[in-house]
């Protein structure tokens, strides 16, 4: 039953623990729901049984590096997104790479459930996956889908989805290649008029009930306290108004620029269904034109918020454009 | 309400007005329609100051800095430059537009300078329409 992706990740690990060479692999195993896939944690060869890999595994796993012990030699499976985010973690210096083992895995593309529901509205009983044929069970029936047709808008808009810098690369085809850096489903939005972008956020910001799953699906949210739990000051309305909902939208994807790497685990954790992830597109984008970087991908190149670069020297000549505005 | 004049509010480096007397005018003699945020460097000024304003319904943001390498720490004013530009467009992405939102980098020997740029920050902005797209809250709901 088990795919020959999901017997190479398995072996990979076994070696891996019983040799020692990590405490804990972190991956992914089946959920309590037919359709749902779970993360896991494996401290021992014998569970290593449970670990697989397939299109229904929505979450970052990059995120429970965060929560883990300092020090403790891991292991990760990573596609192509937590690859480069675990690279910009250790840009930052939130871990050190030498503890951490990457068994990168070409990525297949996460399936959005949200598009499936939207079909029918009886409930999936089942989702398997054959290459490019998804079949699934809903109750009223079977249909099979093309992978395409109901791959999340993150990874099908996704520029790296094979994995990066990792220690070993599994070898599967993945369902796509790696492109240039273009984000060109923005520039519908970038022509709009100033008053149709502003509808278009008031009305996926407004929906907004501050649950802040979205922050906790991130793996690059790693501040010890949010600005939106700091109490005293408070910096923003924590209540569901407008100007509290913007002003989480606004400053979450700020704390985002040169950072986001574009997994998308923030739409997928969304119980509103609200589109952001092209809130941090466009100020990646901005960045990409501005200073040419790219998050996770180079691995000595700091991000532009971090460095400073020589600005000292362009930021003379610049002078007169600052004045104008 | 067409006779308002527009509200400015102007984010300002402690050290970048080197004259004694454009500090006092600052503090003291402010028009009534320009609200004076003093930070101790431009590189203070967190993005969350900024939407503050703009939420609160300021109708321009002035940011006033110390030129490159006349920085009392250095680097804080091109942090700030970095990190703010990237904020106005940002900004004027979602419904603030990047006019309403200007820098200014003093230099040491500028003296007067302030008095006619707000006059002409004001003035320009006195053609634009009225912006409410951002705006959430009214002036008196703000702060604290």
């Amino acid at each position: 039953m088990a795919s020959t992706r999901n017997i190479k990740i398995q072996t990979e690990a076994k070696r891996l623990l019983q040799e020692k060479a990590v405490d804990v692999v972190i991956g992914f195993k089946k959920g309590t729901l037919p359709y749902k896939m779970q993360p896991c944690f494996i401290h021992d060869a014998k569970e290593v049984e449970q670990l697989e890999l397939n299109g229904l595994c929505s979450n970052n796993l990059a995120v429970y590096l965060n929560h883990r012990p300092k020090g403790e030699k891991t292991a990760i499976v990573v596609r192509g997104c937590e690859s480069r985010v675990v690279q910009a973690l250790v840009l930052e210096n939130r871990h050190a790479r030498e503890n951490l083992y990457l068994i990168g895995v070409p990525c297949i593309g996460i399936l959005d459930l949200q598009k499936l529901q939207a079909d029918e509205q009886d409930p999936i009983l089942a989702v398997e996956e054959e290459g490019d044929q998804v079949r699934v069970t809903y109750r009223s029936g079977e249909k099979t889908f093309k992978r395409i047709e109901i791959l999340h808008d993150a990874c099908l808009h996704c520029n790296h989805p094979q994995p990066m810098h990792a220690d070993m690369v599994i070898d599967e085809p993945g369902y796509f290649e790696d492109q240039p850096y273009e984000k060109s489903y923005l520039d519908s939005f970038r022509k709009l008029s100033i008053e149709k972008r502003n509808a278009r956020f008031k009305e996926e910001a407004e929906r907004c009930i501050r649950c802040y799953a979205c922050r906790e699906a991130c793996p690059m949210c790693t501040c010890e306290e949010c600005f939106v739990n700091h109490s005293r000051p408070q910096w923003t309305d924590s209540t569901t108004n407008p100007a509290g909902q913007q002003a989480w939208h606004i400053i979450r994807a700020f704390h985002q620029a040169g950072r986001c790497v574009s997994c998308g685990a923030c739409e997928r954790a969304c119980p509103m269904n609200i589109k952001m992830t092209y809130l941090t597109d466009l100020l990646n984008q901005d960045i990409f034109t501005e200073y040419g970087f790219e998050p996770g991908v180079d691995e000595a190149l700091l991000p532009p918020f971090l460095t400073l670069g020589d600005d000292q020297v362009k930021f003379t000549d610049q002078q007169e454009d600052n004045h104008a505005g | 309400m067409k006779n308002k004049k527009p509200s400015i509010i102007l984010f300002q480096c402690q050290y970048c007005l080197a004259s004694m007397q454009d500090q006092y005018w600052v503090e003291h003699e402010l028009p009534a329609n320009v609200k004076l945020v003093k930070v101790p460097c431009s590189g203070r000024i967190d993005p969350m100051y900024i939407l503050n304003a703009v939420q609160g319904g300021a109708d321009g943001i002035i940011v006033c800095g110390c030129m490159p390498e006349k920085c009392h720490y250095k680097e804080g004013n091109l942090h700030a430059r970095r990190t703010l530009s990237e904020f106005r467009n940002f900004l004027s992405s979602l419904g603030y537009p990047q006019e309403r939102f200007i820098f200014h980098w003093m230099n040491i020997d500028e003296r007067a300078v302030i008095q006619p740029l707000i006059a002409e920050f004001e003035e320009h902005l006195e053609t634009l329409k009225p912006q409410t797209l951002l705006k959430t809250r009214t002036f008196s709901q703000e702060g604290s």
